[in-house]
């Protein structure tokens, strides 16, 4: 996942192009950015959605692995920050108590299952996620914190902002199935797989996703209704 | 009542440790334009809060809410609310432990002992018992908060999936064996007074008077007259897309020949057995909630005599459910048939609708303007020389500041 501005993009780009002219590479130097929109049956963003391209024809160079990282999720508030967070195989997830009081975070998912309880200004030890797949996190205590982590294998993934776009850049013209996660997107309706084919020719490509989500269980913090 | 104060008192020393005590609560207050009738907690046959006519500022209420995480698992929880209606009265609402171990599988039980409601309410799910979307809860909720409360232990085991869960319960419990009563004698009703442990539910003055009591005639919903167990079980499905459905049995299995004598007067075990279903659905914005009870209450006070009353009671609620102001309408059905029909029979039938506007343009205030219209036909009230049928209109605006 590649998240530098635009501006830096288009420069690299033009240089590359330049090299492209003298090398007659084009192909391999001039790579494509691709911006994915994701909206929900309503036409809204979708915020926090999982977007992960592979090869489809094997053509296009893969990028080399991101080296191994630990991430963490906080505490705040009694809600989980981020909601959710992308990881690879091999990277590491310490959750992180930034609140005044206590939580238990815990995971019962497939995947990776773990429990901490954490006083306040706790950290936990590190995760290490080594398979891909979800994992739904909660808390024993608030039953309403709720966090998804996505470990994925795929060569390129992104999650989406706000605004419901992911962005992925120097891509390699080749063609590339798109497939599209949210933690709310309703069972069975998840869709066929799309392809997109990225032209040796073009530098921008635009492909807009509709998922038909679940209501978001999530409520705002609310006084009259804090008692767990 | 006793065994919930002593595990509380053991809980103490845990609690002087717990990082995690909270301590919430409400207070609030209203302006109230009356029903005509004289309402059933001042004596009469009026089925609402409020009765007697008249428009004034009145006292809704005030709770204090107090939660310690004593460990990871353990949860102490308490509730303490005030009220001036018949009388001030600092009553005890809920008391309990619940102990729930963290799973790493989808299944988790948890273990509740104390002093709880059986879980029949969909509406109210807001601080101390109260409903976010009305200040009046539906006839059905009005009755659990008067008369209901479990003093034991509640067995709840849960399936956790992805985007649903099942939820059973089972609970024992000893006391609330004059549950069931107060339909009897007054039938259903619509009001948010809901009552606790040191507080006494009041009868018709008229049904006092037939049973040869000189009013006021109050009792102790909540006491424990036969040295038999009570128990409820209930299944619960939600469902991410769905919404939750919920069906319940209720069974107090008091001897209805037991009685005892408490504050001068004598009280009754009544066998209270119900059935009861419950649906809540989100539709975009707007939020379904409906809720039914079919069960019969009876009471044996003399070998030769056995009275039974059956009743029925459903809502359905419609609430818009997004942004700081918050329409709900409700409409109730509410029933009950006396077996045998004594000379001036208790039946009833009836039915309210309930608008209410509440606007929260502050997290510590609630502002709620309703409005309960209700239609009810009852013979008992010729015995105060009025007609059986009426149709009465309560109007409230109160303000409600959280903490
Ligand atoms: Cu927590």
């Amino acid at each position: 996942m590649i998240r530098s501005g635009p501006f830096r993009r288009n420069a690299r780009c033009f240089a590359g192009a330049l090299a492209a002219a003298l090398l007659l590479a084009t192909r391999l130097l001039c790579a494509a950015e691709l911006f994915v929109e994701i909206s929900d049956q309503d036409g809204g963003p979708v915020e926090d959605a999982v977007v992960s391209l592979t090869a489809l024809d094997g053509r296009p160079a893969l990028p080399d692995p991101p080296p191994s990282t630990t991430k963490s999720i906080d505490q705040r508030n009694e809600v989980f920050v981020p909601f959710l967070e992308i990881f690879r195989p091999g990277d590491r997830l310490v959750f992180q108590n930034n609140d005044s009081t206590r939580h238990h975070v815990y995971s019962f998912s497939e995947v990776k299952s773990f429990e901490f309880v954490l006083a306040k200004g706790e950290s936990s030890t590190p995760i290490l996620l080594d398979r891909p797949g979800v994992i739904a996190i909660g808390c024993n205590i608030h039953d309403s914190m709720i966090a998804y982590v996505f470990v994925s294998d795929a060569p390129w993934v992104g999650r989406s902002d706000r605004r419901g776009s992911v962005h992925f850049d120097k891509l390699p013209a080749g063609t590339y199935t798109i497939a599209l996660w949210h933690p709310w997107q309703t069972p069975g309706e998840e869709g066929a797989a799309q392809h997109i084919t990225i032209d040796a020719a073009v530098t921008s490509v635009r492909a807009a996703f509709s998922l038909s989500l679940l209501p978001d269980p999530r409520q705002p913090r609310d006084r009259e209704r804090s008692i767990y | 009542m006793r065994p919930v104060l002593f595990a509380l008192l053991l809980a103490l020393p845990l609690a002087a440790r717990a990082q995690d005590i909270q301590w919430h609560g409400f207070l609030d207050l209203r302006i109230v334009d009356a029903a005509a009738q004289r309402s059933w907690i001042a004596g009469g046959t009026g089925k609402l809060r409020y009765g007697g006519g008249g428009t004034q500022g009145r006292f809704g209420g005030a709770a204090l809410i107090g939660t310690a995480q004593l460990t990871p698992a353990l949860l102490a929880y308490a509730d303490v609310q005030f009220r001036n209606d018949d009388g001030a009265s600092l009553e005890l609402i809920e008391a309990y432990l619940r102990y729930r171990p963290v799973s790493l599988t989808p299944w988790r039980w948890s273990l509740k002992a104390g002093a709880f409601f059986p879980p029949v309410s969909l509406e109210n799910d807001a601080i101390g018992w109260t409903s976010p979307w009305t200040l009046t809860p539906s006839a059905i909720n009005s009755w659990v908060g008067e008369e209901l409360r479990s003093t034991g232990t509640e067995f709840l085991v849960e399936r956790r999936g992805a985007h649903s869960s099942i939820e059973a319960r089972l609970a024992a419990f000893v006391g609330n064996d004059p549950a069931g009563e107060i339909l009897a004698a007054r039938g259903w009703s619509l009001g948010d007074a809901s009552y606790g442990f040191g507080g006494q539910v009041r009868e018709p003055d008229v049904y006092a008077l037939e049973e040869g009591v000189v009013p006021p005639l109050r009792y102790r919903p909540f006491v424990e007259l036969d040295q038999r167990l009570g128990w409820y079980a209930d299944l619960t499905w939600r469902s991410q897309r769905h919404g939750r459905y919920s069906v319940m049995y209720y069974d107090n299995r008091a001897d209805p020949t037991e009685r005892s004598t408490y504050d001068g007067h004598t009280t009754f075990a009544w066998r209270t057995k119900f059935w009861g279903l419950g649906a809540q659905r989100r539709l975009g914005p707007i939020e379904i909630i409906a809720q039914a009870m079919t069960g019969s209450t009876l009471f044996t006070p003399s070998p030769s005599y056995t009275g039974e009353t059956r009743f029925h009671a459903g809502y359905v609620l419609a609430g818009w459910a997004r942004g700081e102001w918050r329409p709900a309408l409700r409409l109730d059905l509410f029933s009950l048939r006396q077996i045998p029909p004594s000379e001036v029979p208790l039946s009833e039938h009836g039915n309210a609708i309930t608008a209410a506007l509440s606007w929260r343009p502050r997290p510590w205030l609630r502002v709620t303007g309703e409005v309960v219209r209700m239609e009810s036909w009852r013979r008992q009230r010729i015995l105060e020389n009025a007609v059986a049928g009426r149709t009465d209109t309560q109007v409230q605006l109160g303000a409600r500041l959280l903490f």
